[in-house]
């Protein structure tokens, strides 16, 4: 077990954290699908409005590759297709059938994950529509099924503010991950399985899968920033990832024969009451996990998928593929009264420049900006916090005037998207997502 | 604090775009700000954000700067009783350093804020914090005689030549206080430089005139003379090490405390807002330097050049040094952004402060200079550390 010193990045101490408990939720009366939360796919449609699908029946798949599927999470009828601007496909909302009907594929035991050959087991993933769960560095686009990575990186535990912990979501699923496990081990020579958390269960349980610990700090989880730091070769960008919990379902899929659709998701943030880890399905109504648990009165803000990188969904709109969060926080659109020159004892930061540097508390936050957009005065926060020693204030610049290419020798593609540029930049610039949008455009450039 | 927003609330139609006071939004928009943090909330990832922003990093520097603005106006009126014979108890003289400081800072401050706000309006942007603390600390630079013509004169050039000109805040290369400064320092150099024009001598006939000699503790040593003597030099003129390190004794309105000066410090590197690598490098670009000449003094025991065999930890106390290193090289934006580059471009600062006051006497402020000469190389400096950096790294393409 190797472990990596990462000396940036920042543990954002938030109020609002989720308990280790784990409550099984009752069934939703309608699941969807999020084709515009899935990276670059182009999607197209396999189903209308009022068709009849079961889980695991093809929704949609991707124009580029149609052999890339995207089923159904739940059994019922096709009630709504939503579409964004310019025919962009939203949500496919079915509603769940009193008994949902399954769809049947191929079960494979040990012995035959062991000598299947490795392009059948591609094919057997693809049918059984979780190929979507492998990703590919440095864009984060789906992998591409035909290419063998050069490793592939599992993560257990992620460092941002609430997500599910390994010792929840594998409990009592021990042998189905060391099965997943086996599947991978199939599709790539080397493995690496990480975590932050130097805890009793992972020296307990899956100690001997555990290659590499991360320090606890956002986001030195990330597989990027694993990648990173133990990258010796150009040759080993394109690495894989994939979560802990998605190798789950891997395992699921060819244990039960059937699409999986169980997700351990976690709700946290101040507004919720009985903040925990939730056992709930993929594609579940954020209502439906909200329920009971907050104040309809307060202005919350849903964020889908973690308070860094996940993004802002409605009250009504539902969890994505990948998405095993959900924090609501306080919107915070009021003006502070002369905000600047307060003590600061409640207000969280990571300079010392406020009086919170004593307060060694949970912090409630607001999705305020806490001030307005200026020139960047080249004071290097960002470049203090970024995980893969980006400088974003020069990568910023080169990117504001078209020097693609200086950006990429930065280091451009390196980074992990993991927002810490922006939540640091007193001059609150969008550092974080200028270089998404740019990663985004090279990879477009590219097709 | 309602009626406050009441009042802005229905002001607000005014500034908008159509209203009748659409190219004073600048300012509106200014006011507002002080008072209230925007309620703008964030748009997309990453959902929060730290709640430290401009207004409250530059106030920082702002706090940082209290104490050798107060010392500074102590001192100026301290020197001014005097040297004018009248009494030096703490009110009378803390009244007349307010009275002769306060103007030059508001003359700063308002000369300034109308280039801020003219520049702001036509280019339809928001006044930037930034000047808050340019326009304090160009005053504190300045000899307490300035008339304040020229402090108004100073304050236009460094801000619309040394900053506007270039794109204004986050864009200059150079710092805008000290750009201001050093032309002062060139286009009046009789109302800059010399023995006669760090105190403010009120009263003329009075008997104390004749026994104050202005000079400052820069001029005493580059006095020609034998330089085994210089300190005792010093001495004689009554500026020991303490003195010097304490700072009451007759100089800019706010350099002469280094103690003042390295409290503010503390505060800046506790925080993090200014780097204390550009400031630790200074020193020992100042030590590096004074060292050998003294040395070498020490040994022949005769110097021509009698600021060689000045102690090295005097240069450190001696002039504006530790005011322009501590506050002035640490700006962000002239400053280089990368660490190593911070060493070098401290340590260039400290090394030229001293070549200067000991090769060049007719310019015994070497701190400024430097400061602006190091400010013109921080971009190669980063250039380079960034090449450096990047070929290190495992190539992403």
């Amino acid at each position: 077990m190797i472990s990596i010193r990462t000396k940036k990045g920042y543990k954002l101490n938030i109020a609002g954290e989720p308990s280790h408990e784990l409550e099984q939720l009752g069934r939703p009366t309608s699941v969807a699908l999020l084709p515009e939360r899935i990276p670059f796919v182009k999607p197209r449609l396999k189903v209308k409005v009022a068709d009849q699908v079961k889980v695991g029946s093809p929704v949609f798949e991707d124009k580029r590759n149609p052999d890339l599927v995207f089923l159904s999470p739940g059994g019922g009828r096709i009630t709504k297709i939503d579409f964004g601007p310019r025919r962009a496909i939203k949500e496919i909302v079915v509603e769940l059938d009193q008994d949902e009907g399954y769809e049947a594929f191929p079960i494979f035991n040990e012995a035959q994950v062991e000598n299947i050959e490795r392009q059948m087991l591609v094919k057997a993933i693809m049918t059984g529509g979780l190929w979507p769960l492998f990703r590919e560095l440095p864009f984060r686009d789906i992998a591409a099924p035909d290419s063998i990575p050069p490793s592939i990186i599992v993560n257990l535990d992620a460092n941002e503010p609430f997500q599910p912990m390994s010792e929840v979501y594998l409990k009592g699923k021990i042998e189905l991950f060391e099965f997943g496990i086996k599947i991978l081990q199939k599709l790539s020579e080397k493995l690496f399985v990480s975590t932050s958390r130097n805890r009793s269960f992972i020296s307990d349980q899956i100690n001997s899968y555990v290659t590499h610990i991360c320090e606890r700090v956002y986001p030195a989880d990330d597989p990027g920033v694993l990648l990173y730091h133990i990258k010796k070769s150009p040759d080993e960008n394109r690495a894989w990832y994939i979560s802990g919990q998605d190798v789950l379902l891997l395992a699921m899929l060819f244990k039960a024969g059937k699409y999986p659709v169980e997700r351990t998701v976690v709700i946290g943030g101040a507004l919720v009451r009985g903040k925990k880890h939730l056992l709930t399905r993929i594609g579940a109504p954020l209502s439906h996990l909200t329920k009971g648990r907050t104040d309809k009165t307060e202005k919350a803000r849903h964020i889908v998928g973690g308070i860094f990188k996940g993004y802002k969904g409605g009250k009504d709109s539902y969890m994505g593929f990948y998405e095993t969060s959900l924090v609501l926080i306080p919107e915070g659109g009021e003006k502070e009264f002369l905000g600047f020159a307060r003590p600061g004892f409640q207000k969280s930061s990571r300079s010392r420049a406020f009086l919170s540097f004593l307060n060694k508390s949970a912090l409630p936050m607001d999705c305020n900006c806490h001030g307005e957009e200026r020139a960047c005065i080249n004071c290097g926060f960002c470049a203090q916090v970024c995980p893969v020693d980006i400088l974003p204030q020069f990568t910023y610049k080169c990117v504001l005037v078209d020097e693609i290419e200086e950006a990429i020798d930065h280091g451009l593609l390196d980074c992990v998207e993991c927002g810490l540029c922006t939540y640091v930049c007193p001059s609150k610039l969008e550092l974080c997502n200028v270089m998404k949008n740019t990663k985004k455009a090279c990879y477009l450039e590219q097709l | 604090m309602k009626f406050l927003k009441k009042i802005f609330d229905s002001k607000r139609k005014h500034f908008t775009q159509g209203g009748r006071f659409e190219k004073l939004h600048p300012i509106f928009e200014a006011t507002e700000t002080f008072f209230f943090i925007p309620g703008i909330v964030t748009k997309n990832d990453a959902h929060v954000r730290d709640s430290l922003d401009l207004k409250r990093l530059m106030s920082m520097v702002i706090i940082a700067l209290i104490p050798p603005l107060f010392f500074g106006i102590y001192n100026t009126g301290f020197q001014s009783n005097i040297a004018s014979g009248l009494p030096v108890t703490f009110i009378a003289v803390s009244l007349k350093g307010l009275r002769i400081v306060l103007p030059v800072i508001i003359v700063s401050y308002v000369v300034g804020f109308f280039w801020e706000i003219l520049f702001a309006s036509i280019r339809k942007h928001s006044i930037s914090e930034g000047f808050l603390v340019t326009g304090l600390l160009f005053p504190l630079t300045l000899p307490p005689t300035i008339p304040l013509w020229q402090v108004a004169i100073g304050i236009s050039f460094g801000v619309v030549i040394g900053k506007e000109l270039f794109g204004g805040t986050g864009r200059n290369f150079l710092n805008p206080a000290l750009t201001g400064r050093a032309f002062l320092f060139f286009a009046y150099p009789i109302k800059m430089t010399g023995g006669a024009v760090w105190t403010v001598v009120s009263n003329v006939n009075s008997s104390g005139v004749d026994i104050f000699s202005g000079a400052t503790p820069l001029a005493v040593s580059a006095v020609q003379g034998t330089a085994s003597f210089i300190e005792s030099l010093l001495a004689k003129a009554g500026f020991a090490f303490p003195k010097l390190f304490f700072g009451l004794y007759p100089g800019s309105i706010g350099g002469t405390s280094t103690l003042m000066c390295l409290t503010g410090a503390c505060l800046l590197i506790f925080t993090g807002i200014a780097s204390y690598r550009i400031m630790i490098g200074g020193v020992l670009g100042v030590l590096v330097a004074a060292c050998p000449g003294y040395i070498m003094s020490l040994v022949s025991g005769n110097s021509t050049v009698p600021m060689l065999a000045l102690h090295p930890l005097c240069h450190l106390v001696m002039g504006g040094f530790a005011f322009g290193i501590i506050y002035m090289a640490t700006d962000p934006v002239s400053a280089p952004g990368m660490n190593t580059a911070k060493w070098i471009y401290g340590f260039a600062i400290g090394f030229l402060t001293v070549l200067i006051r000991i090769f060049n006497p007719a310019f015994p402020e070497g701190v400024m200079l430097a400061i602006l000469f190091m400010n013109l190389f921080s971009p190669l400096l980063d250039y380079f550390e960034i090449n450096f950096r990047l070929k290190k790294r495992v190539p992403n393409v």
